[in-house]
């Protein structure tokens, strides 16, 4: 597929997109599959996979610059493109959440500390501003030509941007490490839902986080380069980092499953079962898709293979954005006020929620839901995806990313 | 001062007048329901779970100390009054939800869509309207309105806009079992605080730390 093929795809399907939002904005949370009982589903579950899908890039950086990976190094200016537009596509996946987008500049006048999305809207701005820095210093010495214009005047601009990366680098994996983090914690402090509510919640985002973003610059890396020898290396470090924290994260999650499922108190297991009965399907798929990739980004023969990498790491993407979906299931699914009747023995009992929207078929005050996304939802998403590719493909093509003389 | 409510289950017989009079009062949308009594255990309302064994239990916003929807507000939309109430700002409210996901107790309500229009969907005349007729702002805050803008949350706000008339909440005075008092949690000799000590009044989820401003009685006998 050409560049401007894939311009094309993308853009109508970002149009596409668009349009569902205008559309929702006219009419109203209503055309999502939300409810009173259940009121974060897709948009949110796309906050935390674009944010970590953003980690790969200045994860590679500090890599290269403060442990001298230095095999990774062609390999910088799209860990940091990747990470600045999954970033913005983050902050720009939240959007279509808001039921009033308009009044958004409250955040900033009225910024309440205690809240852990004015901490993540403000840890967002500075990783995307530092990953722009980033990109734009390490692309300082090819800025030349029709470009020129863009570059600032220094004396020696190869070893100027060479220094600047190293003394920026350190910034950047605390910046990259705190959007996981922060980003986590939107869930995790909430005390209401057992099953955000736990330590492992954050690191877990890290570990999750480091194996997408990898990933992510693996695919656009071989699709760039391809698979010429002097890469090869970098290609299989990529893959054990991406391996090694899958499995982090794989552990992270069943640890914490483990512990509740071994203790058995009754709010734990029902939580539990949502995930492991009623959405079996995509846990299986959480779990096994990446495990799948990993296995094949580790074989050799598999990376003798463009399109065989691309695959598997697009693979793992998707098993992370299934783990990222279910987010919202197990939190939503189960009723927070549920209570043991007075008087009786051996009862939980959850206390119906009025659904705030009219249905002919279903209950007033409901307990339960089995969430998918509305059509609408989906093309809002599919078009927030469509965006973060056309930004990729675009810069690539318009910016000087690929290494001319290595590609 | 802590303006809290106590609600003893003894006296309530799930008539749901204070659900109905809460929602007129308040002029609250189709679909939603600040206030809403059920009979724990029971796959109906007012059907004994075990024969001969059944109470009611009003849930409504229980005004938390430790109010998890107060810190998770971007925007201090939803904010703490001088006397301890929690309430929202419905010119504030951006519409993130955080709140309903940091409220365990699911009386946070969201308005999906333009009220006027779910008003059609749920077969209301035309033209219909119900509830106290004028705005309410405190200290500049649109704490009340009877039309509620698309895309922000609500929840019970203590009937603030009665209580500067010296009024008792909607839910108080229209309590066919005299079951709901509001008074000082702060102050030990306050009725409230006395029936809390001397009828062993509890509070919802005590486990979740959230500190609730609500009190319950446990009943003694069971309605049958
Ligand atoms: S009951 Fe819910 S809405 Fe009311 S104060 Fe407590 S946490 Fe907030
Ligand atoms: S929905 Fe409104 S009241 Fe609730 S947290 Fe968001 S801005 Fe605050």
């Amino acid at each position: 597929m050409s560049k401007k093929t894939a311009l094309i795809i993308t853009g109508f399907l970002m149009m596409a997109g668009f349009a569902a939002w205008v559309y929702q904005f006219k009419e109203g949370l209503v055309l999502t599959n939300l409810r009173n009982s259940y009121t974060w589903g897709l948009y949110v579950s796309g906050l935390a996979f674009f944010v970590g899908n953003a980690a790969g890039g200045l994860v590679l950086s500090s890599l290269i610059y403060l442990f001298g990976v230095e095999n990774l190094k062609p390999f910088a200016k799209i860990g940091a493109l990747t990470a600045l537009v999954n970033v913005t596509a983050a902050m720009v996946s939240i959007i279509p959440d808001i039921g009033q987008p308009l009044r958004l500049y409250n955040i900033f006048i009225h910024p309440k500390l205690t809240s852990p999305l004015v901490w993540d809207v403000a840890v967002l701005n500075l990783y995307a501003a530092l990953s722009l820095t980033y990109l734009y210093i390490l692309m300082l010495p090819d800025l030349k030509g029709r470009l020129q214009w863009l570059a600032i005047k220094v004396d020696n601009p190869k070893e100027f941007s060479q220094k600047l990366a190293k003394r920026l680098a350190p910034f950047s994996l605390v910046a990259a490490v705190g959007i996981h983090v922060i980003t986590a914690w939107i869930f995790a402090t909430q005390g209401a839902r057992e099953w955000w509510h736990s330590a492992a919640l954050a690191p877990d985002f890290v570990a999750a986080a480091m194996a997408s973003g990898t990933a992510l610059v693996l695919a656009v890396s071989v699709l760039t380069y391809g698979l010429k020898e002097q890469y090869r290396q970098a290609y299989r470090t990529m893959s054990i980092i991406i391996a090694v924290s899958l499995f982090v994260h794989l552990f992270l999650m069943y640890n914490d499953y483990f512990i509740h499922a071994w203790y058995g108190a009754p709010e734990a297991m029902e939580t539990l079962s949502i995930t492991f009965h009623e959405y079996l399907g995509t846990h299986a798929f959480e779990v096994l898709a990446p495990l799948a990739a990993v296995i094949l980004l580790l074989n050799e023969k598999v990376r003798n293979n463009a399109a065989a990498m691309i695959g598997s790491c697009c693979l793992l993407i998707a098993g992370i954005l299934a783990h990222r979906f279910l987010l919202m299931p197990g939190a939503f699914g189960k009723i927070a006020l549920t209570i043991s009747p007075l008087g009786l023995q051996d009862v939980e009992w959850p206390v119906p929620i009025a659904s705030g929207r009219y249905s002919h078929v279903l209950d007033t005050f409901v307990t339960e839901w089995h969430y998918f996304p509305s059509a609408v939802e989906l093309a809002i998403f599919t078009g927030v995806v469509a965006f973060a590719g056309f930004l990729i493909i675009l810069a690539i093509d318009w910016l000087p990313i690929v290494n001319p003389e290595e590609s | 001062m802590r303006r809290g409510m106590v609600i003893d289950l003894e006296k309530c017989i799930g008539c749901r007048s204070c659900v109905v009079a809460c929602k007129q009062h308040n002029a609250q949308p189709a679909g939603t329901w600040w206030n809403r009594v059920v009979t724990p255990g029971s796959e109906f309302h007012a059907v004994p779970p075990v024969k001969g064994r059944e109470y009611f239990l009003p849930v409504h916003c229980q005004h938390c100390q430790n109010a998890p929807c107060e810190k998770v507000c971007p925007v201090d939309a939803t904010y703490r009054h001088t006397d301890g109430s929690i309430l929202v700002d419905f010119e504030r409210c951006i519409g993130c939800r955080y709140c309903m996901a940091a409220c365990p107790y699911g009386v946070r309500q969201f308005n999906w869509e333009d009220p006027q229009k779910s008003m059609q969907d749920y077969g209301y005349l035309p033209g219909y309207t119900f509830g106290y007729p004028q705005d309410y702002r405190l200290n500049g805050r649109l704490v009340y309105t009877p039309v509620r803008p698309k895309g922000v949350v609500e929840k019970c706000n203590f009937c603030v806009h009665y209580l500067a008339q010296g009024l008792e909440p909607a839910c108080v005075r229209g309590c066919p079992g005299k079951a709901r008092f509001v008074g000082d949690l702060d102050d030990p000799d306050s009725e409230v605080s006395k029936m809390i000590r001397d009828k062993n009044g509890f509070t919802l989820l005590p486990e979740k730390g959230t500190k609730p401003s609500v009190y319950y009685l446990p009943p003694k006998r069971k309605e049958v």
